[in-house]
C-alpha cells in the first residue's frame, strides 16, 4: 500500500473513532438517549476505568487481574502449542500415525472447547488447572490441523534436496521440516492463540478467583455498566496486544520469505 | 526413508480402528482398575446409556431434545441475524469504499474482544431468557460473514466489473446481481465457519445466562456432580455441530460445482 | 572416481490394467569424468533415468550402479541440481551450500574453505548472506550448483538445470558450466529437451525417442569437438555457427524425429 492511501486511511480511521467518541458523549451523558443503566457515559466509564486501576475490584487491582489471565492464557497456549505442533508434525509425517490418530480426532473435534467447561470444573475445580486444562483442549486443535496440512504442502523437491545432500534425521526435522511448515505452523498459533484467549475469558466468566473474566463477572452481577465496558474494554486491548506480539515473532521467525 | 509413503485404505481403517480400540480401552482401564474415580468418569457405555435415557426422561426441567430443541431455536435465531446483517453489509462494503474505511476501523476494534465478553451487556440488554443468548451467538457468528462477503466482493475480477459497467448496471443490481453470486463462495466458506463459532458461541452463553438449554443442562450436570450427564451433553454439542457442518459442506460443495469452481 | 552404469534397465509404473512402461532395455555407461547428456521430448522418461541414479526411484528391472556399486539409496555422493533449484528458502546462500557438508560432520574449519572456493567459483562472494527469495533464478541455479560441487561428488546429476530460465541468462549459465566442466571435469548426466544444449555441454549425447522409453541412439560429440577446437571460441553463438555443430544438431533433430 502506498504512502498517501495508508495515509487516507489512518485520517479516516482517527476520524470514525472520533466521531464515535462524540456520539457516546452526545447519546449519553449530553441528550440522556440512552439511560446510564444501559449503556455508561464516558465519565462514569473512566472513573470505573480508575477505581479498577486501584483501589481494584473484584477482589484484586487491573494489574493482579490481568497478570493472573495472562499467565494463564500464556501457559496453556504455550503447552498447547508444544503439544499441537509436535503432534501435527508426527500426523504429517507419518501417514501411519496420522492414520491411528484421525479418528480419535474426528471423534472429540465438533465438541467445542467451551463445551469442556462443566467437565473441566467438575474435574479440578474453579482454580487455574482447571482453565489450563480448557486453554490447553482450545488451542491444541488448530495447532495440530495446521502443521499436519502445512507438513502435507511442502513440495517434494525439499525432501529430495534434503536426502540428496545426506541430511540425517534429526537435522533433518529441526532444518527442514519444521523451518518449511513455519508458515502454516503460525497460522495454526494465531488461531490458537485466539481461540485460547476467548476459551478462558469464557471459563473466568463461569467462575473465577481472580482474572479479567471475574471482573466480567461481577460487574454483571453488580448491575454495573461502566465497569463491564472497562472490563471489555481490557479484554479488547490485551487480545490486541497479544496478536501484536504474535505477529512481530512471525515477522522475524520467517524473514526468509519473499516480502 | 525420511518421508513415509501413502497408505493402503485398507490400512488406513485398520490403523483407524486399532486407535479407537486403544483409545477405548485405556479409558475403561482407567475407570475400571479404579485409577480415576468412577465418579468424575463413567464408562463410554454409561454415557450412551446416559444419552438414552436422557431422551425421555427429564433433567433440569426437560428432556435432552427438549433442551437442545430450545439452543437450536436461539442459535438459528442468532445465526441467522448475523448471516443478514454480516453478508450484506460486507457486500456493501465491498462496492462503495467510503464505508469500507469508515466501518473498517470500528470493526478492527471489535474484532479482539472475545464474543463471549458480551455476556454482561447482552443480559443487561435482552435478558436470560431469548435475547440475551442470541446477542451473544450473533457476536459470535458475525465478523466471519462480514469478512467472507466483505472479501469476496473485494476480489470479484476487475473485467465482470468493467463489463457490467460497460452495460450500464447501477449500483444495487451491481451488488445484487454480480458480486452477490461472484462472491458467493466465499460467502458460503464464511456462513460454514460462523456457524461453527456461532454454535460454541452459544454453548458458552448458555453456561453462564440461560434456563433451558443444553448448555444449561450441562452446568446443571455439573452442579449436581453428574459426569455421566455433562458427557451425554458434550456428546450431543458434538453431534449437532458435526450434523450441521456436514450440511454446510455439502452447500458448499454443490455451489462450488454449479459456479464450476473446483473446490 | 565415478562411473555410472544402466545394465538393461527398465521402469514401469503403476501395476496391473493401468501400468505405464516408462523405460526399457535402457543399457549405458557414462566413463569417469565425462558429460553425457540425454536429450528427449517431455515424457519421454528421460528425467525418470536421472532419479533412478539420484535414489528417488528404484529401476522396475535391471541394475544402475555407480562405481559397480548397486544404487539402494540417495546420497551425497551423487549430488543433483533440480530444475526447480530446491533451495531451501530458510537458508541464506552460504546456509544452503554448506548443508550437505555440516552432513558430513566437517568442522567449522573445515568447511570454510570450501564454501568460499564455491561461492567464488559461482560468483555468488557478494551474496553470501542473502536469502534465496532475494536472487534472481540465474543465481538461485548458480547456488544450487555451488551446492552440489562443494560435496565433491563421484557423480553429478543435472535434471534440466536452465529449463527455469529465462533465454538470456540460460546462454550465461551454458557458458558457465562449460567453464566449470573444462576447468573441473566431473562425471556429470545432464537432461534436456534442447538439442543445441546438449550438443554444446556434453562429450557425448544420448537419444531417447517419445515412445517405447528406448535409447534410440548415442552420438560421440567430443572428438568433433577436439578436432575443431570449439573451446577455443568464448561465445556460445560462435560455436553454433561452426558447420561440424550445425550439422550435429540437424543430425540428432532428424534422429528425434524419426518416430515411426
Amino acid at each position: 500500500m502506498g504512502f498517501y492511501l495508508r495515509m487516507r486511511r489512518a485520517m479516516v480511521a482517527l476520524s470514525t473513532l472520533s466521531a464515535l467518541v462524540v456520539a457516546w458523549f452526545v447519546l449519553t451523558t449530553v441528550t440522556g438517549l440512552i439511560s446510564s443503566g444501559r449503556f455508561p457515559d464516558p465519565f462514569a466509564t473512566w472513573a470505573a476505568m480508575r477505581q479498577l486501576v486501584s483501589p481494584g475490584y473484584a477482589g484484586s487491582t487491573l494489574v493482579v487481574h490481568v497478570v493472573h489471565s495472562l499467565t494463564l492464557v500464556l501457559g496453556g497456549f504455550m503447552l498447547a502449542s508444544t503439544l499441537g505442533v509436535s503432534l501435527g508434525l508426527l500426523m504429517g509425517w507419518s501417514r501411519k500415525a496420522e492414520a491411528f490418530i484421525n479418528p480419535i480426532f474426528l471423534l472429540l473435534r465438533p465438541i467445542p472447547p467451551l463445551a469442556w467447561i462443566p467437565l473441566a470444573i467438575l474435574w479440578l475445580g474453579l482454580g487455574d488447572a482447571a482453565k489450563i486444562m480448557v486453554i490447553v483442549i482450545a488451542a491444541f486443535v488448530p495447532n495440530v490441523i495446521n502443521t499436519s496440512t502445512g507438513v502435507r504442502t511442502i513440495e517434494k523437491t525439499v525432501f529430495e534436496a534434503s536426502q540428496m545432500l545426506g541430511t540425517p534425521r534429526w537435522r533433518f526435522v529441526g532444518e527442514v521440516l519444521i523451518p518449511a511448515s513455519l508458515p502454516a505452523i503460525f497460522t495454526g498459533l494465531r488461531l490458537s492463540l485466539q481461540a485460547a484467549w476467548t476459551t478462558l475469558v469464557a471459563a473466568e466468566l463461569v467462575g473465577a478467583l481472580a482474572g479479567i473474566g471475574l471482573v466480567l463477572n461481577v460487574a454483571q452481577q453488580d448491575i454495573y455498566p461502566a465497569m463491564i465496558l472497562s472490563a471489555m474494554f481490557v479484554v479488547g486491548v490485551l487480545g490486541w496486544l497479544m496478536t501484536l506480539l504474535l505477529g512481530f515473532v512471525e515477522r522475524r521467525a520467517l524473514a526468509w520469505r519473499t516480502a | 526413508m525420511i518421508m513415509e509413503h501413502r497408505i493402503s485404505l485398507r490400512e488406513t481403517l485398520a490403523y483407524g480402528a486399532i486407535g479407537l480400540a486403544v483409545f477405548f480401552t485405556v479409558w475403561s482401564a482407567l475407570v475400571l482398575s479404579g485409577v480415576v474415580p468412577h465418579t468424575f468418569l463413567p464408562l463410554p457405555t454409561e454415557i450412551i446409556g446416559r444419552f438414552i435415557t436422557l431422551l425421555t426422561h427429564t433433567f433440569a426441567g426437560a428432556t435432552l431434545p427438549q433442551h437442545l430443541l430450545a439452543s437450536l431455536g436461539r442459535y438459528l435465531e442468532g445465526f441467522l441475524l448475523a448471516a443478514a446483517v454480516g453478508v450484506p453489509l460486507g457486500l456493501l462494503m465491498g462496492w462503495f469504499r467510503w464505508l469500507d474505511d469508515i466501518l473498517s476501523p470500528i470493526f478492527d476494534g471489535l474484532r479482539f474482544i472475545a464474543p463471549i465478553a458480551w455476556v454482561p451487556f447482552a443480559a443487561l440488554w435482552f435478558g436470560t431468557g431469548f435475547g440475551g443468548p442470541i446477542m451473544i451467538i450473533f457476536a459470535g457468528a458475525f465478523p466471519p460473514c462480514l469478512i467472507n462477503a466483505h472479501r469476496g466482493a473485494r476480489f470479484v475480477s476487475p473485467s465482470l466489473i468493467e463489463a457490467a459497467s460497460m452495460l450500464g448496471t447501477g449500483h444495487l443490481r451491481m451488488i445484487y446481481e454480480v458480486l452477490l453470486p461472484a462472491s458467493l463462495p466465499s460467502i458460503v466458506a464464511g456462513l460454514r465457519v460462523s456457524a461453527g463459532l456461532g454454535w460454541q458461541s452459544l454453548v458458552g452463553a448458555e453456561l453462564i445466562v440461560a434456563a433451558n438449554g443444553i448448555g444449561y443442562m450441562m452446568v446443571q450436570g455439573q452442579a449436581n456432580v453428574q459426569t455421566s450427564t455433562v458427557m451425554a451433553g458434550m456428546m450431543s454439542i458434538g453431534l449437532v455441530g458435526f450434523g450441521m457442518d456436514r450440511l454446510l459442506r455439502l452447500a458448499e460443495l454443490t455451489i462450488g460445482r454449479r459456479l464450476g469452481q473446483p473446490t | 572416481m565415478g562411473s555410472i552404469s544402466f545394465d538393461n534397465v527398465g521402469k514401469v509404473f503403476g501395476a496391473g490394467a493401468g501400468a505405464l512402461v516408462a523405460l526399457e532395455g535402457i543399457t549405458l555407461t557414462v566413463a569417469d569424468k565425462e558429460f553425457v547428456a540425454i536429450v528427449g521430448p517431455s515424457g519421454c522418461g528421460k528425467t525418470t533415468c536421472l532419479r533412478m541414479v539420484a535414489g528417488f526411484e528404484r529401476p522396475s528391472s535391471g541394475n544402475i550402479s555407480v562405481d559397480g556399486k548397486l544404487i539402494v539409496a540417495p546420497g551425497p555422493d551423487r549430488a543433483v541440481v533440480f530444475q526447480q533449484f530446491a533451495l531451501f528458502p530458510w537458508k541464506t546462500v552460504r546456509g544452503n551450500i554448506e548443508m550437505g557438508l555440516r552432513n558430513k560432520n566437517m568442522s567449522l574449519a573445515q568447511r570454510m574453505p570450501l564454501v568460499d572456493a564455491a561461492l567464488k567459483l559461482m560468483n555468488l562472494e557478494s551474496h553470501a548472506n542473502a536469502f534465496p527469495h532475494q536472487l534472481s533464478g540465474g543465481m538461485q541455479q548458480r547456488v544450487a550448483i555451488a551446492r552440489a560441487y562443494v560435496l565433491d561428488p563421484a557423480v553429478l546429476l543435472m535434471d534440466e538445470p536452465f529449463g527455469a530460465l529465462d533465454a538470456q541468462t540460460r546462454v550465461v549459465m551454458q557458458e558457465e558450466l562449460v567453464r566449470l566442466a573444462r576447468l573441473n571435469p566431473r562425471t556429470v548426466l545432464f537432461i534436456t529437451h534442447s538439442v543445441e544444449e546438449a550438443v554444446y555441454l556434453a562429450d557425448r549425447v544420448a537419444i531417447m525417442g517419445r515412445r517405447h522409453g528406448r535409447i534410440k541412439a548415442i552420438v560421440d560429440i567430443k572428438s568433433v569437438r577436439l578436432a575443431e577446437q570449439w573451446d577455443q571460441l568464448e561465445r556460445i553463438e560462435d560455436v553454433m555457427e561452426q558447420e561440424s555443430f550445425v550439422h550435429l544438431r540437424s543430425s540428432i533433430w532428424k534422429s528425434l524425429r524419426e518416430e515411426k
